[in-house]
């Protein structure tokens, strides 16, 4: 049963990887990891190091004179001040040149293009069932000893294997840049965090999984979006149009109607949770993470749902 | 007659209002190449569809070997091989590859087995280029090929002579062939065409507006068909005459110079020697069978479209 599916599979994965469209957009992918560290570091370079210590001190001479002098300017700001100069006594202490780029200033960059790898995969999952209408070879992929359900669970999980892989070669190829452009041994460089008045290091790989992991979560939603448009239309250029227009208007969309209560039933409105860590502000006061996370799961069952009942249930007489 | 691999019984669809399929019931018997012959639009396509699955039956129940397709369509489908209209391939993949694709879905099929199919279908020296540069004529050589690659008991081909050139058909029906007698495949092969039935069917079913019209079998059919004589002579109403009186002078007819007339070929030395007898110049006499064709166009009432 299982090893039929995972046949199935393969063949959705020969039927992506045998197309010169998939290669080009993995080289659209390297192409932009490639140009953004190349920006970082020609950035990086324009930058004189070479007095960095005297410029730490000096900051912190500045903030530490801006408290005495404003000891009332605001609780948040004073916390701010207070964590900048402890940051920046740790930095002095410890030898490290925070305006230098370290391996993981790359790799944590690179979870920006988790959205080029969002448009990507969303054409393929837009192009995964429609093609089969466009090509007219759904015929010969539903007459054979596979429901149409398996057909459509291999196709899903082909997307996704793709979506995975893409990510795995942005986190690879932005280590490899940072490795290049700034040495490999920043790898066991610390993130730092100042909390109840203390410096903490942890581990920047789990930071920057945390950043991938919450893109990947619009990414999911995205490219189920995408692959039920997909099952809805007969013609690929068609689903893919569609697919690209929603993905690109809904996040304006959910902004511009955010003064109405209704509009935090948006998918759109959802997407983003990194709005509900320390540093983001919900798009609405009363939206938390487990409302939004809830709406999400909704809108993925129903995503799913139409897909499934536009696939196996309606005649194919393409 | 074996047992039957396909079932029809009261098979319809209906879109909208219409009946695009009105209940047909038929069996296709073991072993026999089985053809499926109606005008444009009579719904065979639609039938096949809902036979394999594609579309869904309004009423009535399609049995491939006795396993229904509505109840239990994963064990029916592995029965069956199909090419449902065109047949259409990943243009992007290798023809080897396609077949890489299809086999993926069936059980057991071997690399050997590919192979065997292969030169089957004498695909041998282009099975590793892309299908894109396939001719027709190849690209349903590689659709057949792919139909019968997990040895199903029921081949079915919508239209598969379109766009082949006559040795491409004539091929066609030679593998056909070989494919029920070595395989011991049935075949149910679409067509408007009743020229080319004739050549590869041992059996016709004649559906007309969604209903079955006759089942034929296409021994019985030529072996009844009898034979017309046509006649070229000098004076056609002298020989009108004569002949009428000398024979019964059933369903003779006159046009220009030419008389025909319903009668086995024996008759033909009578004849001849009746007519030099009679001094009446003779410039031609020769038997014609009456074609199938003929036979279908009465059964049809002439509103076939061949
Ligand atoms: N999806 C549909 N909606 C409405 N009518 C349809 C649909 N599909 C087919 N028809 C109609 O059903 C009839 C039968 O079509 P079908 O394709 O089965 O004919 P056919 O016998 O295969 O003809 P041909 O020899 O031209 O291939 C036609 O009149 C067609 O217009
Ligand atoms: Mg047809």
């Amino acid at each position: 049963m299982s090893s039929r599916l995972s046949k199935l599979i393969r063949n959705e994965n020969m039927k992506i990887y045998r197309r010169s469209r998939t290669w080009i957009m993995i080289g659209i992918l390297l192409l932009a990891v490639g140009l953004l560290s190349g920006i970082m570091k020609w950035d990086e370079s324009r930058i004189d190091h070479s007095n960095w210590e005297q410029q730490l001190e000096q900051q912190n001479l500045h903030m530490k004179q801006e408290l005495t002098d404003n000891p009332d300017s605001g609780e948040e700001y004073s916390s701010y001040l207070t964590k900048q100069i402890k940051m920046n006594d740790y930095y002095l202490e410890h030898d490290i040149n925070p305006q230098q780029l370290s391996l993981w200033s790359y790799v944590s960059q690179s979870s920006n293009l988790i959205m080029l790898v969002t448009i990507l995969t969303v054409v393929i999952a837009a192009d995964m069932i429609a093609a089969e209408f466009s090509w007219g070879t759904i015929k010969l992929l539903l007459v054979g000893p596979a429901s149409r359900s398996k057909i459509m669970i291999s196709k899903y999980i082909a997307t996704l294997g793709f979506a995975v892989m893409l990510l795995l070669l942005c986190f690879a190829a932005s280590f490899a840049a940072g490795g290049i452009l700034a040495g490999f041994d920043g790898l066991n460089q610390p993130l730092l965090t100042v909390s109840n008045g203390m410096v903490h290091e942890s581990s920047m790989i789990i930071d920057t999984l945390q950043t991938y992991g919450f893109s990947v979560v619009s990414l999911i939603m995205y490219v189920t979006m995408a692959f039920m448009i997909s099952s809805a239309f007969r013609s690929s250029s068609m689903a893919i149009a569609f697919s690209l227009l929603f993905m690109l208007l809904g996040n304006t969309l959910s902004a511009l109607l955010s003064q109405y209560s209704w509009s935090k039933y948006l998918l759109f409105s959802n997407i983003d949770l990194t709005r509900y860590l320390d540093s983001g502000t919900p798009l609405r006061p009363e939206m938390t993470m487990t409302f939004s996370i809830l709406i999400l799961v909704a809108y993925y069952v129903v995503f799913q749902f139409i897909a499934w009942l536009l696939f196996t249930k309606r005649d194919v007489a393409a | 007659m074996s047992e039957a691999v396909l079932q029809l019984r009261n098979l319809t669809k209906t879109i909208g209002m219409r009946k695009i399929v009105d209940n047909l019931t038929f069996d296709v018997p073991a072993g026999e190449i089985f053809g499926f012959l109606g005008p444009n639009g009579a719904g065979k396509t639609t039938t096949i569809r809902m036979i394999v699955g594609l579309i869904s039956m309004s009423k009535g129940e399609a049995i491939i070997k006795g396993v229904s397709v509505r109840s239990h369509f994963e064990l029916a489908m592995t029965h069956v091989g199909a090419i449902v209209e065109n047949p259409e391939m990943y243009k992007f993949l290798t023809g080897y590859q396609n077949l890489i694709h299809y086999a993926r879905r069936h059980n057991g099929i071997t690399k050997e087995r590919i192979k065997e199919v292969v030169s089957l279908l004498g695909l041998q020296n282009r099975i590793h280029e892309k299908v894109k540069r396939y001719s027709l004529g190849m690209r349903q050589r590689l659709g057949v090929a792919q139909a019968i690659l997990h040895r199903p008991s029921l081949l079915i081909l919508d239209e598969p002579t379109n766009g082949l050139d006559p040795a491409g058909i004539r091929e066609l029906r030679d593998y056909l062939r070989k494919l029920t007698k070595e395989e011991g495949i049935s075949v149910i092969v679409s067509s408007h065409l009743l020229s080319e039935m004739e050549l590869m069917c041992d059996r016709v079913a004649i559906i007309q507006a969604g209903k079955l019209v006759d089942i034929r079998s296409l021994q019985e059919a030529r072996s009844q068909a009898q034979t017309k004589i046509v006649i070229e002579v000098g004076d056609p109403a002298a020989a009108e005459q004569l002949l009428s009186a000398a024979m019964d002078g059933s369903g003779m007819t006159v046009s220009g110079n030419q008389l025909e007339l319903t009668a086995d070929k024996s008759a033909i030395p009578h004849i001849t020697k009746l007519l030099v007898a009679s001094e009446i110049e003779v410039f031609g006499i020769h038997a014609v069978q009456k074609s199938l064709e003929d036979q279908f166009l009465e059964i049809t009432g002439g509103e076939m479209i061949v």
